[in-house]
Order: C-alpha cells, then sequence, then structure tokens
C-alpha cells in the first residue's frame, strides 16, 4: 500500500448534523409544541413559532440500490426543498413546509411502489438483518422473509386500525445484529445443529485456547484427531449460539435441515405505560421454506390478528399477554406449549411461575 | 424492468407485492453491476439450498483504522466470481439521519464508481452500508468519502457508531439535545471508534425520551435516555379538547397511568409528579394537552446488549438524572472511568453488561466511583449471601471511627 | 532520571511481542498494554504511550488490525477465507 500520494484524511467523523436540517427545523430546533397525526404516514409538527413542518413517511426495504436513492432524492427536490430523512426503523420521511405537496408526493410514492404510512397505532417497517443477502452465519433468510411478512401485513402499515403500536423484528441468528429481542413480534433464525467442525484446517485458522473459552457452556474441549490439534463438543451440552464459529470458521452450524425461525412476543423498549420487556418465546421452530416461508407468515398474521382483536386501546402485545396471562395466550394461539419453552439457562428459575395467581 | 441473464425462479417470486421488494432492488442494481448480478444468483442458490454462502473475512481494512470494513467472500467464488470479494463498508451516518439530496446523491456516485451500487439505509447500529466491494477498493472509495465529508463507522471491539433519535430537531418531547449529544460523542472517540482496543464492542445510543425511539435501553452500552425531574406541564384547556372530541380522558389517560397518579374531573387534570414515573403514556396521548417538565436531563443506563455471550440483557439505572449540555464533562469523565476499568479487567469479548455481572454491580460502583443509589435497583437483594470484604478483629474498635472523615 | 521512552521504542518492543505470538496467541491492543507497562514500567510508559504507539505500529504499516470474534493486532497476512 503505497502511502506516499497525498496526505491521507482520517477520524474527521459525520458530517455535521446542521449541514442537513432543513430551514424550518433550524429555526424551530427545540421549540416544537406539538404533533398531530393528519392521516396514515402523515403527521405535522406545530412549532412555537406557529410554523407547521409536515412529514410524509414510506416503507423501505432497507437493501436499496443506488437509483431507488435517486429516485427518492427526485422526490425530495420536488416537494420537500431537498430535504429527507431515515427512522431508526428505516421508513424514509419526506419534510415539507408546503402542505399542497402532501398528496402529490403521496401520488408518486404509490406510483413508484412505496406504501405510506408507519405512523401511530400502526406496523412499522421491520427492522431486519443481512441473512443469506450477505451474512456468514444466518440461519434464515431476512430480506425474503421481511417481504412476505409486510406483502402480508401492508394494509396495517398504511392504516391506523391496530389497538397500539406493532413493532416486529427480525434476525438470522441469534447473534442478533438486529437485537430483535425487546419487539411485539421477533422473528428470530435458529440453528439446531451442533457445530461440525473441520478438524482438517482448525489448528491452522484458529487458536484452540480462544474456542474453547468462547463456548458459555464449557462444552468445548481440546482434543487430538488424526494427529491434529483440535477440539470436539459435548453435544448435549450444546445451545447452538454459535459463538465458536464467530471465534473459529472452522465451526459449522448452518444446515439446510436444521436451520428456521423462532418466533418471539411480548417485548417492547419504550417506557410508555409498562416498562421495557424482553420478547418471550411463542414458537420453537419453523422450518425454512423458501421463497414465501408461508408458515412464517401466517403464524406472525394470526399473532397480529388475535391481539388486534383482543387488546385494549394502546395495549401492546406483551402488555395484552400479561393481562390475559400465559396459559389463555397459548390457549387462544393454539400454539402447543412445549418443552423448549421452559428456560434452562441462567437465571431460569426467575421465569417459573412462583404464585398461586392462575386464572381459569 | 430488464433482468440477470442466469435464471432466478424463487427470487422472482419476491418482485412483486405491496411491499418494496429488495429483489427488485437487486435487479435495478444488477443492470448496471456484475457485482449485483452475482450476488442475485448466490441469493437464488441459498433459497434453493437453504443455507448461506458468504464467509467472514477478518483483516480487510482502510488503511490505519481497525473497524469500518467486513470482509465478506463467497464460498462458491467459482459459480460467481464477481462475488468472491464482496466486502461491506460502514459509513458513519449524521445525527438522527438528516440527508441533503445533495450528500445522498454524492454517496451513491461513489458507490456506483466503486461497489455493488446496493445499501442499506441503514444499518442495525444506525451506519450507511455499503454492501459489496473488494479491497483493491477500499481505498479509494475511504478517499473519496472523506473528500465528501464522511468517514467511516466502528466494527469490532471499538466504540460504535452513536446514534440518536430524532429529538429536537422534530420532536417536543425532546429532554436534550440527542444530535448534539451523538455527534459530540462521536468526534470525541473518533480513535476508541476507529482504533479497536476494548474488550468487546461498545454502544451508545441517545433517546430523547422515554418512547426511546432509538431503542437504546436494548440494544446500547450506554443508553442516554432524556427524562425530566419536574412536574409534567398541563394545558387543562387542550385537555378539555381531547376530551371534548371525544377522547375518554378518565380509561384512555388515567387508566392507563402506571403510577395511578392522575385525576381528570371533567375541567381540570390533577397529577401527583411525585409518583409519576415519567412513561410518556399520557403525553403521547394528548401532546398538544400535555409535556414533559421544564428541568430536563436524561437518565444515564448502562449494559443492555443481544445474547452473545452470556445473554441479553437490558440496561440499567447508573445515574437517574443528568443534565445534558456540551460539552457533556460528566458523562465523559464517567464514561472514562467504565471504560478504564472494563479495559482493565474485562475479558475478550466480554460487553460491559456483562462485566458488571460478573464483578457485581457494588463492586463497579466503587471502581467507577459512582455512590449506590436505590434507582439502581428494582429493590434491595434479597439473598442474604453478601459478600463483605473486610472484618474487625479484637482490638481494633478505633478502625471504625476513621470513615467519617 | 532514566532516558525518556519514545512511542518508537514502544512500537518496537510490541512488534517484536506481535511477531513472537503470532500463530500462536492472537492479541489485543489491552494485552500490548498491560506488557509493555510492566516491562518498560509505569514510570516510563503509560496508556498514553502506548496507544501512540499502536498507531506507530498499525500506521507503518508493520501490524495490522485483525477481527475474529473480538479485535486483535497481528502481522499482516493473506486470510484464509479470501483463499476461495
Amino acid at each position: 500500500m503505497s502511502q506516499d500520494a497525498k496526505k491521507r484524511v482520517t477520524d474527521i467523523g459525520p458530517p455535521h448534523y446542521e449541514k442537513f436540517l432543513p430551514e424550518m427545523v433550524k429555526k424551530n430546533y427545540g421549540k416544537w409544541l406539538y404533533h398531530e397525526i393528519l392521516k396514515p404516514g402523515v403527521m405535522v409538527h406545530v412549532a412555537e413559532s406557529g410554523d407547521k413542518l409536515f412529514t410524509v413517511r414510506t416503507g423501505n426495504p432497507r437493501l436499496v440500490s443506488i437509483h431507488t436513492i435517486r429516485d427518492m432524492c427526485t422526490l425530495a427536490d420536488k416537494y420537500s426543498n431537498g430535504n429527507l430523512r431515515f427512522t431508526s426503523r428505516n421508513n424514509i420521511e419526506f419534510l415539507l413546509t408546503d402542505e399542497a405537496n402532501i398528496d402529490p408526493l403521496i401520488a408518486d410514492l404509490k406510483a413508484m411502489g412505496f406504501p405510506v404510512g408507519g405512523i401511530g397505532n400502526a406496523i412499522s417497517n421491520i427492522v431486519h438483518t443481512q441473512g443469506w443477502v450477505h451474512c456468514h452465519s444466518a440461519a434464515t433468510d431476512a430480506s425474503g422473509i421481511v417481504k412476505n411478512v409486510m406483502d402480508a401485513l401492508c394494509d396495517k402499515f398504511e392504516s391506523m386500525s391496530l389497538p397500539g403500536k406493532l413493532r416486529i423484528a427480525l434476525a438470522c441468528c441469534l447473534n442478533m445484529c438486529g437485537a430483535v429481542h425487546c419487539s411485539d413480534i421477533a422473528i428470530l433464525g435458529v440453528h439446531r445443529r451442533p457445530p461440525r467442525i473441520n478438524h482438517g484446517i482448525l489448528s491452522n485458522i484458529c487458536e484452540i485456547p480462544s474456542v474453547v473459552a468462547s463456548c458459555p457452556t464449557a462444552a468445548i474441549r481440546p482434543t487430538t484427531v488424526n494427529g491434529k490439534q483440535s477440539v470436539e463438543v459435548n453435544e448435549d451440552q450444546c445451545m447452538f449460539c454459535a459463538n465458536c464459529f464467530t471465534v473459529c470458521p472452522a465451526m459449522t452450524l448452518s444446515d439446510p435441515l436444521n436451520d428456521g425461525v423462532s418466533i418471539w412476543v411480548g417485548g417492547k423498549v419504550s417506557n410508555a405505560r409498562h416498562e421495557p420487556m424482553f420478547s418471550k418465546l411463542a414458537v420453537p421452530f419453523i422450518p425454512n421454506n423458501p421463497p414465501y416461508w408461508p408458515e412464517v407468515v401466517e403464524t406472525v398474521s394470526k399473532l397480529v390478528e388475535l391481539w388486534a382483536a383482543n387488546a385494549h386501546k394502546y395495549e401492546r402485545m406483551g402488555e395484552w399477554i400479561e393481562r390475559i396471562g400465559w396459559p389463555r395466550f397459548f390457549e387462544l394461539t393454539g400454539i402447543e406449549f412445549q418443552k423448549e419453552h421452559i428456560d434452562d439457562f441462567k437465571h431460569a428459575g426467575l421465569s417459573f411461575k412462583r404464585s398461586a395467581h392462575l386464572r381459569f | 424492468m430488464s433482468n440477470t441473464s442466469g435464471k432466478t425462479p424463487k427470487l422472482d417470486k419476491l418482485d412483486k407485492g405491496p411491499w418494496p421488494s429488495f429483489v427488485k432492488e437487486i435487479k435495478r442494481a444488477a443492470e448496471k453491476s456484475p457485482m449485483s448480478k452475482d450476488l442475485l444468483g448466490q441469493l437464488e442458490l441459498s433459497y434453493e439450498e437453504k443455507i448461506g454462502h458468504w464467509k467472514h473475512g477478518g483483516i480487510v481494512g482502510v488503511f490505519g483504522y481497525g473497524g469500518g470494513v467486513i470482509g465478506r467472500y463467497s464460498d462458491v467464488p467459482d459459480k460467481f466470481p464477481n462475488v468472491a470479494h464482496f466486502h461491506t463498508m460502514r459509513v458513519n451516518m449524521p445525527s438522527a439521519w438528516f440527508y441533503s439530496t445533495e450528500a445522498l446523491r454524492k454517496l451513491c456516485d461513489i458507490w456506483e464508481k466503486h461497489g455493488s451500487g446496493l445499501l442499506n439505509m441503514h444499518g442495525s447500529t444506525g451506519d450507511i452500508i455499503f454492501l459489496g466491494t473488494v479491497t483493491d477498493k477500499l481505498e479509494p472509495i475511504f478517499a473519496e468519502l472523506t473528500e465528501a465529508g464522511f468517514d467511516l463507522g466502528g466494527s469490532g471491539s471499538d466504540v460504535r457508531t452513536p446514534s440518536c433519535c430524532v429529538g429536537p430537531a422534530r420532536c417536543e418531547w425532546a429532554c436534550y439535545d440527542t444530535l448534539n449529544l451523538c455527534y459530540d460523542l462521536t468526534m470525541h472517540y473518533q480513535d476508541e471508534l476507529h482504533r479497536p482496543a476494548f474488550p468487546y464492542k461498545f454502544k451508545f445510543k441517545c433517546a430523547g425520551c422515554p418512547n426511546d425511539c432509538v431503542a437504546s435501553v436494548a440494544r446500547a452500552d450506554m443508553s442516554i435516555i432524556g427524562t425530566w425531574k419536574d412536574g409534567i406541564q398541563i394545558d387543562n384547556g387542550a385537555v378539555k379538547e381531547y376530551a371534548d372530541k371525544g377522547m375518554n380522558i378518565q380509561k384512555d389517560v388515567c387508566g392507563n397511568c402506571p403510577a395511578k397518579c392522575m385525576e381528570w374531573d371533567g375541567s381540570t387534570m390533577a397529577i401527583d409528579n411525585s409518583l409519576c414515573r415519567r412513561c410518556m403514556h399520557c403525553i403521547n396521548v394528548m401532546p398538544k394537552a400535555l409535556r414533559p417538565g421544564k428541568e430536563r436531563g436524561a437518565c444515564i443506563m448502562i449494559g443492555s446488549k443481544a445474547p452473545i455471550v452470556e445473554g441479553a440483557l437490558l440496561s440499567s439505572v447508573l445515574v437517574p438524572f443528568m443534565k445534558m449540555e456540551p460539552p457533556y464533562e460528566e458523562l465523559k469523565d464517567l464514561v472514562e472511568k467504565m471504560h478504564d476499568i472494563w479495559c482493565e479487567e474485562g475479558k475478550n469479548r466480554e460487553r460491559i453488561g456483562e462485566f458488571i455481572q460478573r464483578v457485581g454491580l457494588g463492586n463497579f460502583l466503587e471502581a467507577i466511583e459512582v455512590e449506590p443509589s436505590p434507582y439502581m435497583v428494582e429493590h434491595p437483594r434479597d439473598n442474604p449471601y453478601v459478600f463483605y470484604e473486610e472484618y474487625f478483629e479484637e482490638g481494633d474498635e478505633d478502625e471504625g471511627e476513621e470513615e467519617d472523615e | 532520571m532514566a532516558d525518556e521512552l519514545t512511542a518508537e521504542q514502544v512500537a518496537d518492543a510490541m512488534y517484536k511481542m506481535v511477531a513472537d505470538a503470532q500463530g500462536q496467541k492472537k492479541l489485543k491492543p489491552m494485552d500490548l498494554q498491560k506488557s509493555m507497562i510492566e516491562y518498560f514500567g509505569g514510570d516510563r510508559c503509560d496508556k498514553k504511550l502506548c496507544k501512540a504507539a499502536i498507531k506507530e505500529l498499525i500506521e507503518s504499516g508493520r501490524c495490522v488490525y485483525t477481527y475474529f470474534g473480538g479485535s486483535f493486532i497481528e502481522l499482516p497476512h493473506e486470510e484464509g477465507a479470501a483463499k476461495g
């Protein structure tokens, strides 16, 4: 690598955000009074000055081409003075100062195939990971399942017909780059076959002590196979976390027959009403069935419908389940309660029912 | 739309439907990019075989940095030579993901010239993710990015790219300037962000209020969540307006209050702020009538993470209330002490939350010189096995008295 | 007082340590820092100097950052995954 050309610039950080703030935002920064949701996907923020900023929110597949980004730029130039932003759930927001531009923008977005919504008591975009598109440890594809689930639930993105907010997230393995563990519904890729060890190359590419140390259940031990140093796995102790694979590529867990997804419910991050909660296991395993993953779509849709039909106003999935109790949840969903539903890792006892408060 | 010459019958099924299609996006990029064309082919293979075809790299990067580039290699390079090397670059996004179209177009131009033309807007941590380029292109991309005013984000055992909610830019609930703090932390920790020196990753997320739109409580080693100390601001006229428009104030607002600290008699809203838990529900439901108080700052929470390695954690309270004003010295001092002890004693791949679980929050507090407080716990311990560190011998009663100093 | 220790000298010692460990054990920046402070003594070598030395070590091209579930400092080499 020749470095003698011109001096490299490093550590400049991101551009200062002020460069990208719309004029109206700069003027009313920190001086917003209130907001109102005007219709699905559209809200207005009113400032102390009386200024009104209109937001139009559209879905986004997250995995996008530069051509689509340029199309969005064309719309922003046409309708929102070249201003747009992305949300923490990968939606795109156009920030308009002229109310008259709202409907033409929505018409253009819809013509491009981009739904408008995701605000208020609606489903928002599904936060997700790379899956088979770009990840080495994926137990499922992320974009494909998300596309199918959102196709099925798109009307709930484009309307505000739900009792409360619904946040779905997908992570394609237990590493959870998507940190899905606090979602109303989490779709999580799982491996179910212990690592297959490539003894021929393991000691060349991995440090054996690090591999041994990587296992949270101490299931990995050093050994010698055909005269080569390697490791062995006590398969009874393997919980398929894939931590060893992260440290050592010679321990593959991916397996077409045994990989699939699990479904988790009732988590939230917001503090509104109930404190933040982890999602809990609803369905331990559904096999991968590309390209439509119909069993996953059906399960998620059913959970959404049940919650929508039974929850009180504002009640999130987890709050609803807490009110009716888990036995009733399993009864209503028809999901079979199995051994896998009972925690057996650290602190497992904390999730046992430790009272006689039982609803029959 | 034209597509690739290789057949992709399974993926073709996903380029229809009401939700925007990632397959359509890959095909669009593939019109110009052979890499994207092979990506589509390899993904089709995964859909046929139900298994991924990527290998993780661990060395490629831009010169001098230890983060920002993720090496990725196909395990079927003979079939798809254009994605044999297909690395990811993480580009540090601007605070709260605001862009000008000019800046976005510039990023697209750079990525069209040097990469697959596919990107994630955005990655899980918040960066702009450039998906797919080769080792030789990393330096040219980096040079053009810095010329355009952008830099790489974090990866590996470093400070990860901090992120924040929309904050005071467009939200009336922001209890501090999340965009400014996010930018300030990002700039302050440039070295720690680009040159990994920690036991494992460290994430900052700045949320303006307890609604926590950036999921900081679940996803950040340090969750900085805006809150207020004084009472909720009430506009009774506006409450009445909501009531007149049909809102059932008693049921929808007061009935959902977790503290049961509010009352509405038809004309006046009364809140016992000493019991209010700052949950945001009533404010969320009536944004025109109720607002967070005026004495604003943030609650500093630590330790959340996804399951890998020892199980998932939520952040827990470290400092219940801290004023959040530039240059944020109190916060940075605290972070430095936390990093010191964690770097000194943390194990490889041990997040700070797991470290605290291992050494005990009490010991951790001693190390960072923070006094224990009941705000930090759900309840005091209910197990009697206390690790007392000292005991007295006959004759050294005096020892106790000196501690008054 | 002992002569002033420079970042270059620390970098040289770090390089030797990395070279000796290559193939045996992957070292983290913190491993290098702790060893250097022990080797040169806390009065001559501190955290800041080690940080500068690591920067020097990387920017001279003698070592590179690597990632295998955690970040390490190693001698430059072609990575296994790139070999097809």
